[in-house]
């Protein structure tokens, strides 16, 4: 949306992430895709030919596009895709784990609203 | 490729939460390059918040950390790189250590970008964007933050990097 808001007002944007299906539903000019875990969106850790690939791949769409485009990183993550299958995985919420995540969620929805209030004051 | 909006909404419906409701929109606005790039001068902008150690385990490997979270749309010296965190994002953190800043944050491959005279140059400060749940915030109050402080920066580019 931050994207957005730039480009109605001028400044060409390019938006690097990992999570394609909500980059595209919000809807950006450009946007460089790495098909990688979620905090991965400027490259791989630790490799820095990894990173500069990312951003020149990123950077390049400043000058080519013409139009709004997603262009997909050609780096893969690992060639074992099963880390894909973890990350919120519902099969892995048993009773307790579910309990647990609850509370946890209930104590951050508790931190979040005396920030905010700390925030307004 | 995953398919992270039914994803989460199948995750917190189990756990008895309302999905988000993701922005969804049909029309894109875009602005074309008026320069290339080798001439622009860029803004770097970053969901990753600045560290504090007061605000708890924020990294690597830490937890999700709501107390590390920011409302408000700030801006940072490049140089010395800031110590930005995502403890208060939620990344893989099955698969991402967050041990190497520069997944998040690529400040330093963007100064190797401009002494390579890739990028004309770039703005001395980048713009941190809060992950605000709301998104009339997002879109009424951070937005319009964000661009003044490209405005200001001189920015003609911005590159966005949220995690």
């Amino acid at each position: 949306m931050i994207a957005r808001h730039l480009e109605a007002n001028g400044i060409p944007t390019v938006v690097m992430g990992c999570a394609r299906d909500i980059v595209e539903s919000t809807g950006v000019a450009r946007f460089f895709w790495s098909d990688f875990p979620l905090g991965h969106s400027a490259g791989k850790p630790h490799d820095t030919t990894s990173q500069a690939a990312t951003l020149s791949g990123a950077l390049s769409l400043f000058d080519a596009a013409q139009a709004q485009i997603t262009v997909a990183s050609p780096q893969i993550w690992a060639e074992d895709e099963r880390w894909k299958e973890d990350f919120m995985s519902v099969a892995a919420l048993d009773p307790e784990t579910l309990a647990r995540m609850k509370a946890a969620h209930e104590q951050d929805r508790a931190t979040l609203g005396k920030i905010k209030s700390s925030d307004a004051g | 490729m995953i398919d992270y909006i039914p994803r989460s909404r199948a995750y917190y419906g189990a756990q008895g939460y309302q999905p988000y409701d993701w922005a969804h929109n049909q029309d894109t606005p875009f602005s074309p390059s008026t320069k290339p790039l080798a001439q622009a001068r860029l803004a770097l902008l970053t969901t990753a918040a600045p560290f504090n150690p007061e605000l708890g385990d924020q990294g690597p490997g830490a937890k999700y950390n709501a107390a590390a979270k920011f409302f408000k749309v700030f801006t940072a010296p490049l140089e010395p790189i800031p110590d930005l965190r995502i403890s208060h994002i939620g990344y893989d953190r099955k698969h991402c250590a967050a041990d190497d800043p520069n997944t998040w944050l690529p400040v330093a491959a963007l100064q190797a970008a401009e002494r390579a005279g890739e990028v004309g140059a770039l703005c001395p400060e980048l713009v941190g964007v809060p992950t605000n749940r709301s998104q009339r915030v997002t879109r009424e109050v951070d937005a319009p933050a964000a661009l003044e402080a490209c405005r200001d920066m001189g920015a003609d580019v911005a590159l966005l990097v949220p995690t």
